[in-house]
């Protein structure tokens, strides 16, 4: 298949963006093109004719055309070089230049909101927490797009350390209990006592944990149940979250982990995403040596696991 | 006894803010806006610890991390790298000079800065 698809010249100089002569497959076409004239012509000139100079001249044309085709070859293999050294570059100067202003100003409303509260009246608190909120909001929303052209070019940043699972699930689960107190959903829980730690990169679970509980809790109807279990299985830990909410509509499961995919009913219920948590934590759970997965059924609920393999040296193996 | 910390930032808006917020949470804090001065102030103030950014002017925040270990005065003296600048190569790097951690700015709250400044200081 893949080399059907070497020779789909159209499909090739579409995803290249360049014209379809320009092509590595339409360059390698015209190579072995000219490999066999210039064999059947060294075959016909050496055995018709004696004159030496008929031979050189003749060597020194596929010496030219060999040269053209090659250099070309060569530039299109730069210009490509080019375009992603200048994606690479971008990705690290959007890290930087956008970040830098967003964190001082969570930075600044943070020291407000700390440090200089005092004379503030609640209304105002109340607009700088939401200014907290929103700026918050778009840091993520450009962490996210970073991470998207990270993994785009195998190039996702994980820090490798030991850490427990079971506390920054139960920390992350905390918060979200808060943050969605109104919505009075009946959240049980089931952890492990003594579970070993796993590896992986604390800020990334982090992360991954944060799509998973926000997602039970965003598409859960007020009233409803969401459960939590932590346990050990073999030389994993995993981690599953299953809630009565929305669902996915049956058509659309194998859709989930897409990048920008949302379904029908998520859009419906909940306008405010972008699709990318999923792929993002798919990818960061996968490249951590663990597993994702998740079964729905529409209008009956979601549940949602993920594995990650037990640290070598953990000192709590049970 | 109070703790120095040694805040080496060209931003000068970040600067301001975290000088205010860890002076809140009663840290002594001495500031420099350059790689160059912040290199001086290291040397001169001697620090209980050192928070610093990568892209300064003068000189940047590795080059500025090697002198600080490369010096038997300054050796001990634990560097954070507080920046936003996020690449494999750039924590590698960090890690092998000798820093302490390597947090981004836009992934940190400032209560989060400062626990971890209370953690490398053991209070």
């Amino acid at each position: 298949m893949k080399f059907i698809n070497d020779f789909n010249l159209r499909k090739q100089a579409e995803e290249l963006g360049v014209s379809v002569w320009q092509t590595p497959g339409f360059l390698s076409i015209i190579m072995g093109f000219v490999s066999v004239v210039i064999m059947t012509a060294t075959y016909f000139v050496s055995k018709n004719y004696d004159n030496p100079q008929v031979l050189i001249a003749s060597e020194c044309l596929v010496v030219v055309v060999v040269l053209i085709i090659g250099t070309s070859i060569s530039r299109f293999v730069w210009q490509m070089a080019d375009l992603n050294r200048m994606k690479s570059e971008f990705v690290a100067v959007a890290s930087h230049q956008l970040r830098t202003p967003l964190s001082a100003i969570r930075w600044e409303i943070e020291l407000l909101l700390t440090k200089m509260k005092k004379g503030l009246d609640e209304k105002q608190v109340q607009k700088l927490e939401n200014i907290a909120i929103l700026s918050h909001r778009m840091t993520r929303l450009v962490n996210d797009l970073l991470d998207v052209a990270r993994i785009d070019q195998n190039k996702l940043i994980l820090r490798g350390q030991d850490f427990d699972l079971a506390k920054l699930a139960q920390e992350m689960l905390d918060e979200a209990i808060s943050a969605y107190e109104d919505r009075h959903i009946c959240v049980s829980l089931d952890i492990k006592k003594q579970l070993p730690t796993v590896v992986g990169d604390v800020d990334k679970i982090k992360l991954v944990l944060d799509n998973l509980i926000s997602n039970a809790f965003k598409y859960t109807t007020s009233g409803g149940k969401i459960h939590i279990s932590l346990f050990q299985k073999d030389k994993e830990i995993v981690f599953e979250i299953d809630d009565n909410g929305v669902g996915i509509p049956r058509e659309q499961i194998d859709r989930v982990f897409e990048k920008f995919f949302r379904s029908d009913n998520a859009i419906k219920y909940q306008t405010e995403g972008t699709g990318l948590g999923l792929y993002i934590s798919k990818n960061i759970i996968e490249q951590l040596g663990g597993h994702i997965w998740f079964q729905s059924i529409e209008n009956v609920g979601s549940k949602f696991s993920f594995s990650l393999p037990v640290a070598k040296n953990s000192n709590k193996l049970i | 006894m109070t703790k120095k910390i040694l805040l080496i930032e060209d931003e000068a808006e970040l600067r301001e803010t975290m000088v205010e917020y860890l002076m809140g949470e009663k840290f002594e804090v001495v500031a420099a806006i350059d790689g160059q001065s912040g290199l001086e102030m290291t040397q001169k103030e001697l620090p209980d610890l050192i928070l610093l950014d990568i892209i300064l002017p003068k000189m940047d925040g590795f080059t500025v991390l090697e002198e600080i270990k490369k010096n038997e005065k300054t050796r001990h003296i634990p560097v954070i790298l507080l920046t936003n600048l996020e690449s494999m190569e750039n924590i590698q790097k960090a890690i092998e000079k000798g820093a302490y951690a390597y947090l981004i700015k836009a992934d940190f709250k400032l209560e989060e800065v400062a626990k971890k400044i209370k953690e490398v200081l053991k209070m």
